[in-house]
């Protein structure tokens, strides 16, 4: 076992380590609710370690692979992404913009940031475009700081960042694009099984989900399979896309889900409140914006040679 | 070319602690605040903020528009919690009401009906100090920071080289990519695209931000060749870095930073204990005959 693969070893050890002190602290010392694993708690745990050992498996499976290489580039670009996404979130939070929202849905078009550069340069700089960018950018608008959604923002450009450790980057396209149907069908049965919840999102809380956010999901995946199929000779543009969106899938669904701890939401609130009216959205911003950019990327990697 | 924050040497409270001392403060300080619905609590926090910004030596003129912004965006949060009466909603479980009032029309059988209760309005004060306090803390920063210690402030708080640097160059780029925007966007204007009124459907609107946001971002990936080239003739990432500037605690800044701790701490202590939840004054609430 080399020094690298180690250290990553004894990181997730230590991940693990905390989550465990924390949630023994919290719940059975101080008998907070929220931190109470309830029953099954060894599942819960089982859930962690499974996925801290698939994050262990991709890295050892692909520990040769150019993508995971930070070298001054990567720096830039990582800084690059972090400030772009900051200022567009800052600009379109409603501040200097006042885009309007159509029925529920703010445009928040700066979601294509961190999907991109994600795709364009690797899962680390996808992570620190999301990560930094979205604590940037709240601390620029005064909100503070909200540490599980910069982790979901970091998570969004790290998978769009995946298809860099693919050597054929059609293979996998299919089975993302599968998965990421699932998960919207799965969206959006648990919409209609759920009406009437809360949209966490809009102030002032008391609208229920308008019919379009909540299947603004299936809007968006349509988009996308546009995209994919429609673009296919275009394998780039298919690949970004479809990565994005899986990407947008599981860093949303982390954050809401995690405010079931947090916040104390129940499930069906965390999920129909506040991941369909977030991913919704987003992957509709990010069907749309991220072919503009990777055509327009590819065009200067043309003119530059790099 | 850069544009910096507007930071210079000021006579300043924030300025005379070490910049990694004044951020583990901030971070004690913020977590701190967002335990608290308690006015009693809050106040503290409050007068803090209130000191820091009158010592901070950073002048009206400069922090105007900021400024502004920030105190328009917390008065509107507050007063919608005030007219609403959501966000506060798991904080009482009773309102005693001052005045109900109610609209004349309905709307689709809904009638609008606005209640001032005591409740209500007291969670609006105590919002608007806890959002006040984090939100002059967090503009402040930029201002009192020193552009040139950014990287070895990072590396101070323990990040590796490779991403202190990555922290540093975020932050210098953030007001150099608002100036590229506004600079794209007078472009496109000149050119007859009108921004300030987009409408048509959400998938039209989006598309519509393609000519703003694309030239932004591919103008920053070109530009960054420079950077990469001037950072690669200096040898970058080769060895463990160097800093040019170098950070030493003093007493000042030990002292601000056992502070910041203890501040934490008996925070955390107070919250378990089942304090700092919302609180109305009783005379309120006999006030109105409760």
């Amino acid at each position: 076992m080399n020094k690298k693969l180690l250290g990553v070893a004894l990181a997730l050890v230590a991940i693990l380590v905390v989550f465990l002190l924390l949630t023994w602290l919290l719940g059975s010392v101080f008998n907070i609710d929220r931190f109470k694993t309830g029953e099954n708690p060894v599942l819960r745990f089982v859930f962690v370690i499974v996925g801290l050992l698939i994050a262990l498996g991709v890295y050892y499976a692909t520990k040769d692979s150019k993508a995971w290489e930070v070298g001054t580039r990567q720096v830039v670009w990582m800084a690059i992404g972090a400030a772009l996404y900051a200022i567009f979130s800052w600009l379109f939070n409603g501040t200097v913009f006042v885009v309007p929202s159509v029925s529920q849905v703010a445009l928040r078009p700066a979601i294509a940031i961190p999907m991109f550069f994600g795709y364009a340069f690797g899962p680390i700089v996808g992570f620190f475009t999301g990560a930094v960018g979205n604590m940037f950018g709240d601390a620029l608008t005064g909100f503070g700081l909200y540490p599980q959604w910069s982790i979901a923002n970091g998570l969004i450009g790290f998978i769009a960042g995946m298809p860099l450790l693919f050597s054929d980057k059609k293979k996998s396209l299919d089975s993302v694009l599968i998965a990421g149907g699932v998960l919207t069908a799965l969206g959006i049965l648990i919409y209609f099984l759920n009406p009437g919840v809360v949209n966490q999102l809009v102030y002032p809380f008391d609208q229920p989900v308008s019919v379009f956010a909540g299947i603004s999901i299936l809007v968006g995946f349509i988009l996308v399979v546009i995209v994919r199929f429609g673009f296919g000779k275009n394998i780039d543009i298919a690949a970004a896309v479809t990565w994005g969106m899986l990407g947008n899938i599981l860093g949303i669904g982390f954050a809401a889900l995690s405010d079931i701890w947090i916040n104390g939401y129940s499930p069906s609130v965390a999920i129909v409140g506040e991941f369909l009216p977030a991913a919704g959205p987003n992957l509709i911003f990010a069907a749309i914006l991220v072919p503009l950019l990777v055509v327009a990327y590819a065009a200067v990697q043309k003119q530059s040679g790099r | 070319m850069l544009v910096t924050w507007r930071y210079h040497k000021r006579k300043s409270l924030i300025q005379w602690f070490d910049p990694r001392a004044w951020i583990i403060f901030y971070l004690c300080f913020m977590v701190s605040t967002l335990f608290f619905w308690d006015l009693r609590f809050q106040s503290f926090f409050f007068v803090i903020s209130l000191i820091v910004l009158f010592t901070s030596g950073v002048t009206w003129k400069e922090i105007r528009r900021a400024f502004i912004f920030i105190i328009g965006f917390i008065f509107i949060y507050a007063i919608l919690t005030f007219l609403t009466g959501r966000g506060g909603v798991e904080a009482y479980k009773q309102e005693h009401i001052i005045r109900s009032l109610s609209a004349q029309f309905t709307i689709f059988g809904w009638r609008p009906t606005l209640i001032i209760s005591v409740e209500r309005s007291f969670f609006a004060v105590s919002q608007l100090a806890r959002v006040f306090s984090i939100a002059v803390m967090t503009i402040l920063i930029p201002y009192t920071l020193n552009p040139s210690l950014y990287g070895v402030t990072f590396r101070g708080l323990g990040f590796p080289d490779k991403i202190a640097y990555a922290m540093d160059l975020t932050m210098r780029f953030i007001p150099t990519f608002g100036r590229d925007f506004q600079l794209t966007m007078d472009a496109q204007r000149a050119r007859g695209y009108e921004l300030d009124k987009i409408r048509g459907g959400l998938i039209e609107q989006v598309r519509k931000l393609g000519p703003i946001i694309v030239p932004v971002t591919i103008h920053a990936i070109i530009g960054s060749e420079d950077i990469i080239d001037a950072m690669d003739l200096r040898a970058f990432g080769i060895g463990p870095r160097t800093w040019l500037e170098v950070l030493n605690y003093r007493r000042r800044d030990r002292i601000i930073i056992a502070f910041g701790l203890v501040l934490l701490a008996t925070s955390l202590v107070l919250l378990f204990l089942g304090y700092g939840g919302f609180w109305v004054p009783d005379i309120l609430i006999r006030l109105v005959g409760g």
